[in-house]
Order: C-alpha cells, then sequence, then structure tokens
C-alpha cells in the first residue's frame, strides 16, 4: 500500500494506486508517496454544551 | 477563428507528478513511421503506415526542494513511466483534449544546466509509448 506525500500526486495521507506503467520507485525514491499505512482521520469531539 | 493560447494553465503530469507548475514548454509528437512501398509501375512514390514513434519533450524550472522537479525526475532516467498532458487544467473534453503517452521511455536527464544570471530549466525527451486522445 502507498500512501502519498506531495500534494502533487493528491491529498497527503490518501491512499495513492499506481495507474499501469506508472514508476512507483522513483516516487518512493523521490519522497512522493511512502509505504506507510494511511493516517486514520482525527475524531473531532463536539464541543459540550453547557447547561444553564 | 479560434486559436489556442497556451499562457495560463496546461496541464502536465508526469509519472503521476502534476509538474504544471514548473513547466514553460511541452511539445507532443505523433508519429507513425512512413514505410516506403513504391512499386515498378507507379508514378509517385507511396508510403504506408509503420510503428509508431511518439515523443513528448518538455521544459522544466529545475528546483531541488522536496516534492519539485529534481525529485519527481531523476529516478525516472532508464525507464518508462507515462505522462498525461492537457491544453488546460480542466476536466478532459472536446476542446480540452487529454493526451496520455503510456510506456515512455525516459534516456537522459541534466540535474545541473545553470547559466550565470538564469534561472536553471532542464529539458526531457520522452521517446516511444502509446500515444491515446481522451475527450472525456
Amino acid at each position: 500500500m502507498y500512501v502519498i506525500v506531495s500534494p502533487r500526486l493528491g491529498t497527503p495521507g490518501d491512499k495513492f494506486e499506481p495507474a499501469d506503467d506508472i514508476n512507483v520507485q522513483a516516487l518512493i525514491d523521490g519522497g512522493l508517496i511512502s509505504t506507510d499505512k494511511p493516517k486514520k482521520s482525527s475524531k473531532v469531539k463536539e464541543e459540550p454544551v453547557e447547561e444553564k | 477563428m479560434a486559436t489556442s493560447v497556451y499562457l495560463s494553465n496546461p496541464s502536465v503530469t508526469i509519472n503521476s507528478v502534476d509538474l504544471s507548475d514548473q513547466c514553460t514548454a511541452a511539445t507532443i509528437t505523433y508519429n507513425v513511421e512512413a514505410l516506403e512501398n513504391t512499386a515498378f509501375g507507379s508514378t509517385a512514390r507511396t508510403y504506408t503506415a509503420g510503428l509508431a514513434n511518439n515523443s513528448i519533450t518538455v521544459t522544466l524550472y529545475q528546483s531541488y526542494a522536496g516534492s519539485e522537479t529534481e525529485a519527481s525526475i531523476y529516478s525516472l532516467v532508464g525507464t518508462t513511466t507515462t505522462l498525461v498532458l492537457k491544453p488546460a487544467s480542466g476536466a478532459a473534453s472536446a476542446t480540452n483534449p487529454s493526451y496520455t503517452l503510456t510506456g515512455a521511455y525516459l534516456e537522459s536527464h541534466t540535474p545541473i544546466n545553470a547559466s550565470l544570471g538564469e534561472l536553471s530549466t532542464i529539458d526531457l525527451t520522452f521517446t516511444g509509448g502509446t500515444l491515446a486522445k481522451a475527450t472525456s
């Protein structure tokens, strides 16, 4: 699994699925993608409502 | 008369990397070699289609920063990749056709091409491969 690092390929952190004949090793060598697992989106807790 | 002016936002993607903002020139050469089949009795030379021999040349500003030109190009030398060029950055359409060259070989690259007082640029030629045009 490949993950986008550079915004020139898409949204950083998103999964990268190479099309046919894309040189994946060149992208890794250039630091444009990584082989890490994609980060999970952070959960945002809703602001607590104060009781009046 | 409608004309195409390349001043604003052509789209150049090399090996999935969008390098449009580093590119100043791009040329697609769609070529099918001519094989002569003129024979006795002919009154003019005639030809038939041979192998396709396509190429794309681009001029890019050189940059050694992360995710920029050098990081995107250096490891492509001696390998094949895919390039996608469009007249404008929007979706492919009849008036904004997308040209994809698949299996294009990059023979050489000039990591340093510097002259005093000038921005460094590199000229790349990708040869071979299959060219496809899409309008949607």
